[in-house]
């Protein structure tokens, strides 16, 4: 067996969709439940939609880390969880290679601008990704799901961590909620945070 | 040491039916060839499993097995904490929470199972229930070892409503370990990937904890080598 590094191993898999791609936006334009076939092409679409979840999650962080006045664990969790995140971004990205679409901009409004607004925006996105990972993981070829496995649990940890900090429940269901592509969308534009 | 045949050692086949059929064997076959000394058990459980990795539905179920004896050792790991009284302040929230989800996490495989569903092995937990800091620290090693395990068996899943419903419980799994390291006083996300761990290490790893009880049976076998 070829003495690959986990980056190299992860990049293999999240490569294998890195083909064409189309230009659907964001997330409107993804797979419905769980019943598309996989596809290079379909995994393209998916991990152009994951790029701006990264892209938006690394922004958020560091953008409270500049505004929202964080002290203790809560700045240690966003100095850690950013890190992270800008991880997730930077290898989605050379995964796609140059089917990768540049993110759109963020603005987070008064979100980023307090601890309390940052730490229950840092709890609905956390658990959002988690879902939206969930929701598109079945729509992967299976080295593209292997990969983004080895970052959704990590998404759930981050999510789990921002609730025990803020006093919530950080397992409040036995199983992950399921959510459709289009509830995921919908909440996403809500929070405006994508312009 | 007398030899003592697979079945004996672990005769409610909480680790060998998966283990079994993992290799693409019978149970029957599996133990027929696995005869051996009680010092050779943990090479047994070590022994390399052939990658036949196409995904099937006797795979599926041979996998949902894998994850069920998982989830029957956290399983009865939180329910005898609560048996015994539990802990006060966050650490007993935490064991009465999670004690319930993986009940329920139990019970969803096994209806998904039916009649093909393993049994419950026999465990002792050789004090790790009894004090607060043995507690958490064998609740972080389980918590990361069932992400580990989901994740290495997600994509070898082929019926996408197993998938569906393995992803669904490896990120509360996820949860359930941030949680628990966070009440450790270890960092909740310590990597930003997750490594995904084999059946058979994971197998190892349980096997290593000696919390499987491997008494030689007073029934007679139901399988002799």
């Amino acid at each position: 067996m070829p003495d690959l590094s986990r980056k190299d191993v992860l990049r293999a898999g999240l490569l294998a969709g890195g083909g064409a791609a189309a230009g659907a936006a964001l997330l409107a334009g993804l797979p419905q439940g769980a019943a598309s076939k996989p596809s290079k092409k379909q995994d393209a679409e998916i991990l152009n939609a994951v790029l701006v979840l990264e892209a938006l999650q690394a922004a958020f962080y560091a953008d409270a880390l500049g505004r929202a006045s964080l002290t203790g664990e809560l700045r240690e969790f966003a100095e850690e969880v950013g890190g992270q995140e800008r991880e997730h971004e930077e290898l989605v990205r050379q995964a796609l290679g140059s089917a990768a679409r540049d993110p759109p901009e963020f603005d987070f409004g008064d979100a980023t601008a307090s601890a309390k607004a940052f730490r229950q925006a840092a709890i609905e996105l956390e658990d959002l990704v988690v879902q939206a990972y969930n929701a598109q993981a079945p729509n992967l070829t299976k080295g593209a799901l292997a990969a983004a496995a080895t970052i959704v649990s990590v998404e759930a940890r981050h999510a789990a961590w921002i609730r025990d900090l803020a006093g919530k429940n950080p397992a409040p269901f036995a199983s992950e909620p399921q959510k459709s592509a289009k509830a995921i969308n919908q909440a996403l534009n809500d929070t405006g945070f994508i312009k | 040491m007398s030899d003592l045949t697979l079945a004996e050692l672990d005769r409610d086949g909480a680790l060998l039916d998966p283990l079994a059929a993992l290799q693409g064997s019978s149970r029957a076959e599996f133990l027929s060839r696995a005869a051996l000394g009680g010092g050779a058990l943990l090479g047994a459980l070590l022994a390399p499993i052939p990658a036949e990795a196409k995904p099937s539905h006797k795979q599926d179920v041979a996998i949902l097995n894998f994850a069920l004896s998982l989830e029957y050792l956290q399983d009865s790991f939180y329910t005898e904490v609560e048996r015994m009284g539990g802990f006060r302040g966050p650490l007993g929230e935490q064991a009465r929470t999670v004690a319930a989800h993986e009940r329920a996490h139990v019970v969803a495989l096994r209806d998904v199972l039916g009649g093909k569903a393993v049994k419950r092995g026999r465990y002792d937990f050789r004090g790790a229930t009894e004090s607060r800091d043995a507690f958490r620290r064998t609740a972080v090693a389980f918590e990361d070892l069932a992400v580990a395990a989901y994740k290495g068996q997600a994509p070898r899943i082929a019926n996408t409503g197993y998938l569906v419903a393995a992803l669904g419980l490896h990120t509360v799994e996820a949860r359930h370990a941030a949680w628990i390291r966070r009440l450790a006083g270890k960092t909740p996300a310590e990597n930003a990937f997750d490594e995904p761990r084999s059946a058979k290490s994971t197998l190892g790893v349980v096997a290593s904890t000696k919390f499987v009880l491997q008494t030689r049976s007073r029934r007679s076998p139901r399988f002799t080598g």
